[in-house]
């Protein structure tokens, strides 16, 4: 009996210490609190250039997982534009021509509204899917993740070293390295908004480390989370005439 | 009026004996005539082959010798438009004059590294069979051909604007028939060609990895190595066997744009060649008027029994005639016999490649081979009929002018 009271204490001791250490659990609830659930938002993009710096307004609705559409706002020059993503599909509505476009392969490195992110980045492949995590360290109040990636896996990056903050795991920065061991890209999280027992970053800076001076701020308002999203916001109708 | 001399059929049996009553002039000239026919023939030999090598050797690398595929692909390369199925491929291979053929699946991708993406037109290809019908294999510079899926094959020129190295990740994304895919790939080799669109273009993949990102199980085209300068006749004679919705297209249809450039080029080689005819025409013109001149007593000795100077123009001419069809004769059977020795063994691919870099470029690949032609032989006739139309204006003219009295006394 007294054995078997012994065991038991060595299991609950072990038992919270290994799910805080299992680098898939953290990579989840990371990857958790950064999605966030369905939601309506007003998304500001300020993109910073060595000479000059850009305001982007643009109004959000996602389902939390595979659908969005983004709608911009401001500034006049750019508003009218729209673009929805269903998986890896991005079509685009330009005003101009009145025309809905599909994005071709070779368009989805290009710069989203001129800003530090790419299409590749909105179609936002799953970080659980194409990388193995390891813990790299780990204390009372954080844990940093080093991400390889999978054999084959559509990334072209070395590693990724990932920091969240416990509890809860909450994103704070993600590094990203070429495959010589430089850190080229930086994204930092901060401001969370409480969204049903998850921590979602309100505000995301997008930084090029090869290029000093690149850098890209969003920051969510006016936002509200769990939403009923119709099933209409997510078609070509809704790029032009809203939802 | 002045009787006649000679029947007219006895004018040829003069002149056909006068030409071997002066065996060593004749030799001489018939070696003029000779040389001239063997280099007209050599020159239109070397001059074809090298835009046959180009053509061939630009296939190689930009396409094939041969390739088929459907119609609405040829317009439009989509893998939506490929091939409904691989099954005619043994009765292809079967075939007179095919060589071998590889199954390719080609699709348009976007290539990233960690640092730049580019847009490319990515090749899935057989890796054992691909070194049968391209050129690409032989060409890698550093590491080596595709072994496996996962793998990658870049043009130096594409690796560098990537800045992705040996070993290193790049990724391919595309979107064809299973709708937005990508893979991370490993390169493993870097073609260096010299032809500018294949170092700044090429992306070898296995043709799994390329039926994985496209979705479409068979292949887009399957490519043929024919025997060289068959290619459109192959092609043509390929069609019975093929099901009715594939075509086979020759390197000129698939090469487009470089063809016509090479056809262009051929227009001004023409030029060129009539200008080399003229050359070789004078010279032996200038052979001719040196026997004539050498001869001034013996037309003014035949003058003199009776031989009208129209008569004696016309046997010169005839003579000229015949000493150029010998040599005419016996140049085509030289010339013939050297160009087929220049056109079965690579004799200038190493003379061209000692000029180094400047000729690979052109994509002939360190091997040129001489063409052959019936027509060469027409445009060495053509050279021999400008010769003797010299021999009338110029040495027969001055034969017309003879004065008997005055050429009997020249020395």
């Amino acid at each position: 009996m007294n054995l078997r009271f012994l065991l038991l204490i060595c299991l609950l001791g072990l038992g919270p210490s290994n799910a805080a250490t299992d680098p898939q659990a953290v990579l989840k609830a990371v990857v958790d609190n950064q999605r966030g659930g369905s939601l309506r938002a007003t998304l500001t993009l300020n993109i910073t250039r060595p000479e000059r710096q850009t305001q982007l307004v643009l109004e959000v609705a996602s389902d939390g997982n595979e659908r969005a559409i983004t709608w911009v706002k401001a500034p006049p020059r750019e508003a009218g534009q729209a673009f929805l993503r269903v998986g890896d599909n991005i079509q685009l509505y330009n005003p101009t021509l009145k025309r809905v476009l599909r994005l071709p392969p070779s368009g989805r490195s290009d710069s989203f509204l001129g800003s530090d992110l790419s299409y590749s980045d909105l179609a936002g492949r799953d970080l659980e899917q194409d990388f193995t995590p390891r813990v790299e360290a780990e204390s009372d109040t954080e844990i940093t993740l080093e991400l390889l990636p999978r054999p084959q896996a559509p990334t072209p990056y070395g590693k990724l070293v990932l920091r969240a903050s416990k509890p809860g795991f909450v994103p704070r920065e993600v590094l990203y390295y070429d495959q010589r061991g430089q850190a080229v890209r930086k994204i930092t999280f901060a401001q969370w908004a409480q969204v049903g027992g998850r921590s979602f970053p309100t505000q995301v800076t997008v930084e090029d480390l090869l290029r000093p001076g690149h850098r890209t701020q969003m920051v969510y308002s006016n936002y509200r989370f769990g939403v009923p999203i119709p099933e209409s916001c997510f078609t070509v109708r809704a790029l032009e005439a809203g939802c | 009026m002045t009787p006649k001399t000679t029947s007219a059929p006895a004018l040829p049996r003069l002149a056909w004996r006068n030409i071997w009553r002066h065996r060593r002039r004749t030799w001489l000239l018939v070696l003029v005539v000779a040389y001239a026919t063997i280099t007209t023939i050599l020159f239109w030999g070397v001059q074809d082959g090298f835009a046959q090598s180009v053509q061939v050797g630009n296939a190689r690398f930009l396409s094939a010798p041969a390739l088929i595929t459907t119609p609405q692909y040829f317009e439009d390369p989509d893998p939506e438009q490929g091939l409904p199925s691989l099954d005619f491929l043994p009765r292809v291979e079967a075939q007179p004059g095919v060589k071998a053929a590889a199954p390719r699946l080609e699709f348009p991708a976007l290539i990233r590294s960690a640092y730049t993406a580019d847009a490319v037109r990515a090749r899935g290809v057989d890796p054992l069979l691909e070194a049968k019908v391209s050129n690409l294999p032989g060409a890698i510079a550093q590491g080596r051909m595709l072994e496996q899926p996962g793998e990658v094959v870049l043009g130096q020129q594409l690796a560098e604007r990537l800045d992705a190295r040996l070993g290193e990740r790049v990724v391919l994304d595309t979107s064809a028939l299973a709708g937005p895919q990508a893979l991370g790939l490993q390169v493993v080799g870097l073609v260096k060609s010299g032809i500018a669109p294949v170092d700044r273009g090429t992306v070898l993949v296995h043709i799994q990895d390329a039926r994985v990102l496209t979705g479409l199980q068979t292949a887009t085209g399957v490519a043929l190595d024919v025997t060289r300068g068959q290619e459109a006749r192959i092609a043509e004679a390929l069609q019975p066997v093929l099901p009715e919705n594939l075509r086979a297209y020759d390197l000129t249809q698939l090469l487009g744009g470089l063809s016509s450039a090479i056809g262009t080029k051929q227009s001004s080689t023409f030029l060129i060649g009539m200008i080399f005819s003229l050359f070789a025409a004078l010279a032996v013109t200038s052979t001719v008027l040196v026997s004539v001149l050498e001869r001034t007593r013996e037309f003014g000795m035949m003058g003199a029994v009776g031989m009208t100077p129209p008569r004696l123009a016309a046997m010169v001419t005839l003579e000229t005639v015949f000493a150029t069809s010998l040599g005419w004769a016996l140049g085509l059977v030289l010339g013939y016999a050297l160009n087929y020795w220049m056109a079965t063994q690579n004799v200038l691919g190493p003379v061209f490649a000692s000029y180094g870099a400047a000729w690979e470029i052109l994509g002939i690949g360190g091997e040129i081979y001489t063409a052959q032609s019936p027509l060469y032989a027409l445009y060495a006739a053509l050279t021999i009929a400008l010769a003797a139309l010299f021999s009338i204006l110029i040495p027969a003219r001055r034969v017309l002018a003879l004065n008997p009295a005055e050429a009997m006394r020249t020395e």
